[in-house]
């Protein structure tokens, strides 16, 4: 529960600082079944004393609302800009849980983050993780930050 | 202001945002120049006149830490002040930028506001 605190707190702040956007967080859930459809993913892998994922999957309309209030311009169409800006978000939050973590005495590097976008696809998850789901709403629709670890 | 600044990071978006923030601060530079890694801004040091560098830690092919290590061993260059832009500040990190020379950090997520209490003074 700590962890998805993390989450809110990091995910809201991000928000409301550079994308001058309110979000509302949901209760936290399990991770959804089945591929991600018209979707595009952020992640940034962990690595160190804390082995993790910390992914952002949003749908099409969403990562081009939060692309265009992020660089201030209009986004009509998911392309490089809209994974790069997805790819920063992953790491600013990534970065920000990492320094949650880290107050705690984890030493963990994070990887470059890196995203994906398209019509289906499914990320694995990792093997035997802990894995944290906090589901988000704001004005346009409905995003969702991931969080799997391992020995945390 | 006369001035020229280097924005050093992987992400064409934060350069883009941090570019937008500078003239949101009220600092206009005159020159605005970018890199994608620490490589590239070592390159753009060589060939340009810049009076400031911001740049992200976490980049591929040369890290902001390894560009900082790179700039301080250059004598025609290891004077340009450094201010770091990162998720990256935990003490250890910024501990170990500000021994090789930086200036600063500013955390991301960042403010206009927060960008130039740190940026302003060292202009």
């Amino acid at each position: 529960m700590a962890l998805a605190q993390d989450i809110i707190a990091t995910t809201q702040e991000i928000f409301s600082t550079m994308i001058m956007l309110d979000v509302t967080p949901g209760e936290p859930c399990s991770r959804p079944e089945g591929p991600f459809k018209n979707s595009v993913s952020g992640m940034v892998g962990m690595a160190g004393q804390v082995k993790g994922l910390l992914a952002i999957h949003l749908n099409e309309d969403v990562a081009k609302t939060v692309t265009g209030n992020f660089l201030g311009m209009e986004v009509e169409e998911v392309d490089e800009d809209v994974r790069d800006a997805i790819g920063e978000l992953a790491n600013m939050l990534a970065g920000n849980i990492k320094m949650a973590l880290t107050e705690k005495g984890n030493d963990i590097k994070l990887s470059i983050p890196s995203a994906i976008s398209g019509e289906e696809y499914t990320i694995d998850s990792m093997t035997d993780a802990e894995i944290t789901v906090v589901p988000f709403s704001l004005e346009s629709g409905e995003f969702m930050v991931e969080f799997q670890v391992e020995g945390a | 202001m006369g001035k020229t600044v280097l924005i050093v990071d992987d992400s064409n978006t934060m350069r883009k945002i941090v570019s937008r923030s500078l003239r949101q601060a009220g600092l206009d530079f005159d020159d605005i120049l970018e890199a994608g890694d620490g490589q590239q801004a070592l390159e753009v040091l060589g060939a340009n006149q810049v009076d400031l560098v911001l740049s992200d830690i976490n980049m591929p092919n040369m890290n902001g830490i390894e560009f900082l290590r790179a700039k301080a061993e250059n004598d025609a260059i290891k004077e340009i002040p450094v201010v770091m832009i990162s998720t990256e500040t935990g003490a250890d990190i910024i501990g170990e930028a500000t021994a090789l020379g930086a200036k600063g950090a500013i955390k991301k997520p960042f403010t206009p506001d927060s960008v130039n209490d740190i940026i302003a003074p060292l202009l």
